[in-house]
């Protein structure tokens, strides 16, 4: 065992997925389904395997050159360090479990290949993003990344919404993709490489201004796959999906990949203030925005949608303040919160005959598993932050490096975060209670939830509420692990006085316990949702949608429009024709001449003939003249 | 000996007498006559200048000319004959199926 095995990792999930896609529908079902775990399970396993080759330095294996001409030389590159190993273990581990859970999930589906084999390609897509050592390999994943979520988002495409979701998905992360590949491209014309630890190597040497652009374009590129401003707009519609889907789009993989590009480039980001500064300021907006949409959301699924944007926007946030244990930190807990958030609503939604809206629920807990109420509320304690749980810990790890930055700007971002932080508490309190306390509302039967749908939920509910052990900060007497475990890459080291972190660690308790009570003094009896324009416009996302619409789609019909009609048709087609027409018209006028008697052609010839005749004589006399 | 001058006068009087008579009939026959006509001024210039410049080619153009003329007018009758079968009628401007 060496290395260059390290390939097997994103191998299997690859080899499983082309089997199932070839011959997934002739195999025995079982067959599929247990094909696809394991090749999820076994990148999971392998993972541990290698743990060892992670450490140092990390390794380094080059399967084989992918691409050489000239000075461009592509080698197929995977990199498992210290920055990549745990994203691996979790990406493999949490799509293990929601690979178990669609199985229970799914088991009526007519398509279960198409599915499956998409799942896994999805994985391999992210695993690639996560190894790739070359950037052209990193483009690889985070294409298929777009991929894989276009076809999963839009896996029921006989419903036109749902399609129309897929392709909303892959067209707005592919503006973030555009940046990306400018960036790309950049690097590779400064640096003569694509080699991602050759280029942060030579990220001192590249000049300051140029510096800025390029962390603001991959920034960009990062905002399209994690869905923050002013790219977020596919996320909510992505609930289209399937619910294993949404919960691998939102935990493990897909709206990840952004923060660990920038985690991967934080040699290089990390150069220009402005950009750091960019960072956060996006990622403070993205959380606040995504926060207050959550309030007034209807959808179970969209509440924990805009819950990931808002989560996703505080791990920029991190990024942004300089410390990359602290976005990888939450993260993590996120992924664990958030699948299994995510897996218990489609528990939910089952327990309540399909129904999605928020409104039509309620009194869940007598009538639904009771075990299902616990581990929701797990999920529910971790992204309100509550004290103890893992969000808390992560996410106070972010507050503190923003409130410790020396910039005082960033006091500011602070001050987001922590109202953020209060109303992601509210919106959590409120989607508990409106799902679990009071009366049945809805009039769907319960569908029965298989066996595979419900023991996933445990370990990730334990593993989220442990979160916090991963990373536990020293005041309460942890051992900081994650930090130590990134050693050099895990960014600033924050070192403040205790006190500013007992208070700081209060403050975010505080906050917490106030967005429940008011979470629970609105929604402890069942109200009718607020009819009135705020809400309204929250549900509406702010309506970025229409906006959007207007600033870019519209302007961009019409002038699709202009060069159809206005170019294509009257400028080009009118001049042609109109060339086309004058040859006609010319062509009618000279047919006139050809009368067809013998007798016109006769006389014509006898007046060419004069005409001919009366030039020699000219010509004779003008000579005669000389 | 005829001047050269009275015989050129001469072969274009001929000439433009077939032209006019081209020109003016509309009689398929007619034309072809004129067409001789004016085919009989152009080698009377032939012979003319032959004599004129005691040169023996025009005279050989002449000749040449005559057999032309002959063939031409065999096919040319074969062609009024046939006209004639189609139409009944010989006059030129019945025949314009090539109008445009």
């Amino acid at each position: 065992m060496n290395e260059s095995l390290l390939f097997l990792i994103p191998l299997l999930p690859l080899f499983c997925a082309v089997i199932n896609m070839l011959f997934g529908m002739r195999l025995p079902r079982l067959f599929t389904e247990v094909l696809a775990v394991i090749g999820v399970a076994g990148a999971f396993g392998l993972t541990l395997l290698f743990w060892d080759y992670a450490e140092g330095n990390g390794s380094r294996a080059v399967l084989f050159t992918w691409l050489n001409s000239g000075t461009l030389n592509v080698s197929f590159a995977l990199n498992f360090d210290r920055l990549a190993a745990p994203m691996t273990l979790m990406v493999t581990g949490v799509a293990t479990l929601i690979h178990l859970y669609a199985i229970g999930y799914m088991r009526e589906e007519a398509d279960y290949a198409r599915f499956f084999s998409l799942l896994n390609l999805f994985v391999f897509a992210m695993l690639a993003i996560v190894l790739a050592d070359n950037l052209l390999v990193l483009f690889l994943g985070w294409e298929g990344v777009g991929f894989c979520s276009y076809g999963l988002i839009g896996f029921w495409y006989r419903k036109l919404e749902n399609a129309k979701a897929g392709t909303k998905a892959f067209l707005v992360t592919r503006v973030g993709d555009v940046f990306l590949g400018v960036a790309m491209l950049w690097l590779f014309a400064l640096t003569g490489t694509l080699s991602i630890s050759a280029i942060n190597a030579q990220a001192a040497s590249i000049s300051p201004g140029v510096v800025i652009v390029l962390s603001l374009l991959l920034l960009l590129g990062a905002c399209g796959k994690s869905a923050q401003l002013p790219l977020m707009t596919w996320l909510a519609d992505a609930m289209a999906g399937p619910t294993p889907v949404s919960a691998l789009i939102h935990a493990a993989t897909m709206v990840t990949a952004g923060v660990y590009l920038l985690c991967r480039f934080f040699p290089l980001v990390s150069l220009s203030a402005v950009a750091m500064t960019a960072i956060t300021a996006i990622g403070a907006l993205t959380a606040i925005y995504a926060a207050s949409c959550a309030m007034a959301q209807r959808d179970i699924k969209r509440v924990l949608a805009y819950s990931t944007m808002s989560q996703v926007g505080y791990m920029f946030m991190a990024v942004g303040a300089g410390t990359v244990a602290g976005a990888m930190f939450h993260l993590l807990t996120h992924a664990f919160f958030k699948a299994v958030l995510f897996m218990a609503a489609g528990c939910i939604i089952h327990q309540a005959g399909g129904e999605n809206d928020l409104f039509k629920m309620g009194g869940l807990f007598r009538r639904g598993p009771t075990e299902l109420f616990w581990v929701f509320l797990a999920g529910a304690a971790c992204l309100a932050g509550l004290p103890l749980s893992g969000g808390f810990f992560s996410k106070d790890g972010i507050l503190l490096a923003l409130y410790t930055h020396a910039d005082p700007v960033f006091r500011v971002f602070w001050l987001i975060g922590i109202v953020t932080a209060l109303l992601t508490a509210f919106y959590t309190f409120r989607l508990v209670y409106l799902v679990f306390a009071g009366e049945w509302r809805g009039s769907g039967s319960p569908h029965d939830l298989p066996w595979l749908m419900r023991w996933p939920l445990w370990p990730l509910a334990l593993l989220s509420l442990a979160g916090g052990l991963f990373n536990l900060p020293a005041l309460v007497g942890g051992g900081e692990a994650l930090h130590h475990w990134y050693g050099t890459m895990a960014g600033r080291t924050l070192t403040v006085s205790p006190d500013v972190e007992w208070m700081l660690a209060g403050l975010a308790a505080v906050v917490a316990a106030m967005g429940w009570l008011a979470a629970h003094w609105r929604y402890r009896n069942y109200h009718a949702p607020l009819e009135n324009p705020l809400s309204r416009f929250l549900l509406s996302g702010w309506q970025a949608d229409a906006l959007l619409d207007r600033l870019f789609v519209r302007p961009f019909n019409a002038m699709a429009l202009f060069s159809w009609i206005g170019c294509d048709r009257t400028l080009f087609d009118g001049s042609l024709e109109g060339l086309a027409r004058t040859s006609t018209r010319c062509g009618a006028l000279l047919l006139r001449i050809t009368t067809g008697r013998l007798t016109t052609y006769l006389s014509a010839f006898a007046w060419g003939f004069l005409i001919l005749l009366g030039w020699f004589l000219l010509k004779l006399v003008e000579g005669g003249g000389q | 000996m005829i001047p050269f001058g009275h015989a050129l006068a001469f072969a274009g009087a001929l000439f433009v007498l077939g032209l006019t008579c081209v020109l003016l009939h509309r009689q398929i026959l007619m034309i072809l006559i004129g067409v001789e006509i004016m085919l009989n001024g152009a080698s009377l210039v032939f012979v003319a200048a032959s004599a004129y410049w005691r040169q023996v080619d025009g005279q050989v153009f002449a000749i040449l000319l005559m057999a032309v003329t002959a063939a031409e007018v065999a096919v040319a009758l074969a062609m009024v004959v046939y006209l004639w079968r189609r139409k009944r009628t010989l006059v030129a401007d019945e025949f314009n199926g090539m109008h445009g």
